[in-house]
């Protein structure tokens, strides 16, 4: 990435954005033990039934990019994927929010688990971009939950990593962003060009309007693919091998009695009884 | 020098000892060094790291690396990344294990990155595989797990879930070699302009009890029922990430995959549903209390004690009980 550009030209600001299974879906599913591993042994056979959305966190990205244009930063948004042919779906509704354009990189080995190798296809995309000031991820991808990507691309494209953000302004060619801690929040400067990831608590995304969806609908992504940046096919970096759903055993005492006072007091007895309400 | 298995451990306070996360590290280490027929290595990052260096050789370490300066008390993005590339260097280590911690996020991937190797991070399970280490973490905020295959040339960084491993017996007396990693400057381009609060109060982590409500408790006022009953009891409120998200309880007081995990003897689960995600941070307390209107509620199923009945009936009657007790 070149150094940030504060002198004109705008801000060129990347989403990066990944399409999961719904988590509400494979809850509910994991809820009535009917979850189960396909025939490939690293997937869930819900088909489907399950359907394929944007990872919340990345949503919440984009808002996060919206809100510094909305401040008046004078900026362009793209938002990339990596993912196969379905994948690009998601992009429309990061346009339809506000985004300006959208790429999707269509990778064959994308399902694999292997956030090294999409950190490595997004940084050959943004370096073909040319003029990317700031990257945006999700802290995490609720499928895998690893946040392997944001630090792989912040390393791979030599720029200042800030993780967990709450929160980021861009204020004279630096970022402040507020920082999520499990002390609570920190602030912190950093320089441009920069890899920040979203949490959750910057708040609800907005909502797109229908009108605009519908424009939204008609575009279409520019399309890449993966062999455009990378040689080799299959994972480099890690790879799931195996999926597993572990068995719940139920093995909980249903406190009956005749009101709530008296269900409570049975409780107690028990807690207490078990030496498990301390002195 | 030769291979070892490196236990790395960051953002040290001043003449802190290890913690309980990182002598699990130096078990789960022990037994894949055995296997590897090496020894371990243990870097220590920190402010004054002296006393850990020496609990660390005493737990097994045969190879001490330290980083002791002020400023990395706290873990320091890239120049931790820095010092700790270069200990995976001086240990020429194939396997790195990194002890539970709010920066593994950070620092797993980001060292992988930039040794050309690979990562995962919450490992509930490391294990040899065919000469090679296959690590084990949860998926789906716990709805599964995955096995992971290393597929990188350089190293291996794996982030460990707690629990692990045992911690290895201390061997008072029982020394090793010690050398002193190179410190760079800051790196400058992140900044800290406003630290977080310094919270020296209990925490949430470490509480024999825990009563957490979720949205079941129909309104924000109610959360007062849970803070009350926690008090009664002597313990601290918790919730799910719905009232967090709601404004109904703060983001510290956040039980889950992306809050808090606590460790509890006793967790109340009130009015909450039992998500897999909610369930990753208070899954390992000794002893689950459901309260919950919907006796076909996935809590129950991680329960030990169950009230199938509301939650604004239940928790009143709780707190005059527990009152009653402690006076
Ligand atoms: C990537 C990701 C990360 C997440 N991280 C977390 C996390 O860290 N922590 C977390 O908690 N969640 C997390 N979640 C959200 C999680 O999936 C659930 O949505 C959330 O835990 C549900 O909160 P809840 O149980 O309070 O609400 P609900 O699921 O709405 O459950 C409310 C429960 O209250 C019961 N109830 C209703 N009325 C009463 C009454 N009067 N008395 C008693 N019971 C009553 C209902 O039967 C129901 O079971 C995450 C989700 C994702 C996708
Ligand atoms: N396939 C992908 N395409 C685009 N962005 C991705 C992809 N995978 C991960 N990311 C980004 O990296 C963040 C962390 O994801 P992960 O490393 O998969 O946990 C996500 O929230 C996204 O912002």
């Amino acid at each position: 990435m070149p150094t940030a550009d504060a002198s004109g030209g705008g801000l060129h600001i990347v989403v990066c954005a990944k399409q999961v299974l719904d988590p509400d879906g494979v809850n509910s599913f994991a809820f009535w033990g009917r979850l189960q591993v396909g025939g490939d042994g690293r997937s869930f056979d819900t088909g489907e039934m399950v359907p394929r959305i944007i990872n919340a966190y990345d949503e919440q990205a984009v808002e996060a990019a919206l809100r510094i244009r909305d401040a008046r930063v004078d900026c362009r948004i793209t938002v990339v994927t990596v993912g196969d042919e379905e994948a690009g779906a998601i992009l429309k509704r990061c346009v339809a929010m506000g985004a300006d354009d959208a790429v999707q990189i269509v990778d064959a080995a994308a399902g694999l688990g292997d956030g090294f190798r999409t950190a490595r296809l997004l940084a050959g995309l943004i370096a073909e971009l040319g003029d990317v000031d700031l990257v945006l991820c999700g802290r995490q991808g609720s499928d895998y939950d690893q946040g392997t990507v944001p630090a792989a691309l912040a390393e791979r494209l030599g720029a200042a990593l800030v993780t967990m953000s709450a929160g980021v302004a861009v204020e004279g060619g630096t970022l402040r962003v507020v920082r999520v801690t499990p002390r609570g929040e920190e602030v912190v400067r950093a320089t441009l060009p920069a890899v920040v990831s979203i949490s959750n608590e910057i708040g609800t995304p907005r909502y797109p309007s229908s009108r605009r969806m519908m424009q939204a609908r008609r575009q279409r992504p520019e399309r890449r693919e993966a062999s455009d940046y990378e040689g080799a096919p299959g994972a480099v970096g890690v790879e799931v091998t195996r999926l597993m759903v572990p068995d719940v055993q139920g093995h909980c005492e249903i406190i009956e009695g005749g009101s709530a006072a008296e269900k409570a007091e049975r409780l107690m007895a028990q807690l207490h009884e078990r030496g498990l309400l301390g002195g | 020098m030769a291979e070892h298995v490196l236990v790395l451990v960051t953002a040290i306070e001043a003449g802190g000892p290890l913690r309980d996360a990182d002598g699990e590290a130096l078990g789960a280490a022990q037994a894949l060094a055995r296997e590897r027929g090496c020894e371990v290595a243990c870097a220590l990052i920190g402010a004054d790291v002296a006393a850990a260096a020496t609990e660390a050789a005493e737990r097994g370490a045969g190879l001490i690396l330290t980083a002791d300066a002020a400023g990395l008390a706290a873990f320091d993005g890239g120049r931790s990344v820095t010092i700790a590339a270069e200990a995976v260097g001086r240990a020429e280590a194939r396997v790195v294990l990194i002890p539970r911690g709010p920066d593994v996020l950070e620092l797993a991937p980001r060292l992988a990155a930039r040794l050309d190797g690979a990562s995962v991070v919450g490992a509930t399970e490391v294990r040899t595989a065919s000469d090679d280490v296959v690590a084990v973490a949860a998926v789906f905020g716990g709805a599964a797990r995955a096995e992971y295959a290393f597929r990188a040339p350089g190293p291996h960084v794996i982030g460990l879930a707690p629990a692990v491993a045992e911690v290895p017996e201390r061997r008072p007396g029982r020394s090793a070699p010690a050398v002193a990693l190179a410190i760079p400057e800051a790196d400058g381009r992140v900044r800290t302009i406003e630290a977080a609060p310094d919270v020296s109060g209990p925490r949430l982590e470490d509480a024999k009890l825990v009563v957490a409500g979720g949205r079941g408790l129909q309104d924000g006022e109610n959360f007062a029922l849970i803070r009350e009953l926690a008090q009664a009891l002597g313990g601290m409120p918790g919730a799910s990430r719905a009232i967090v998200d709601d404004g109904w309880a703060s983001f510290e007081q956040q039980v889950g995959l992306t809050g808090k995990i606590v460790t509890p003897d006793v967790y109340f689960a009130v009015g909450i549903s039992g998500a897999s995600q909610h369930m990753a941070g208070c899954a390992n307390a000794r002893c689950i209390v459901a309260v919950n209107t919907d006796p076909e509620a996935p809590i129950f199923t991680f329960a030990d004690y169950g009230i199938v009945d509301d939650a604004l009936d239940v928790l009143p009657a709780l707190v005059r009980l527990a009152r009653e007790r402690g006076a």
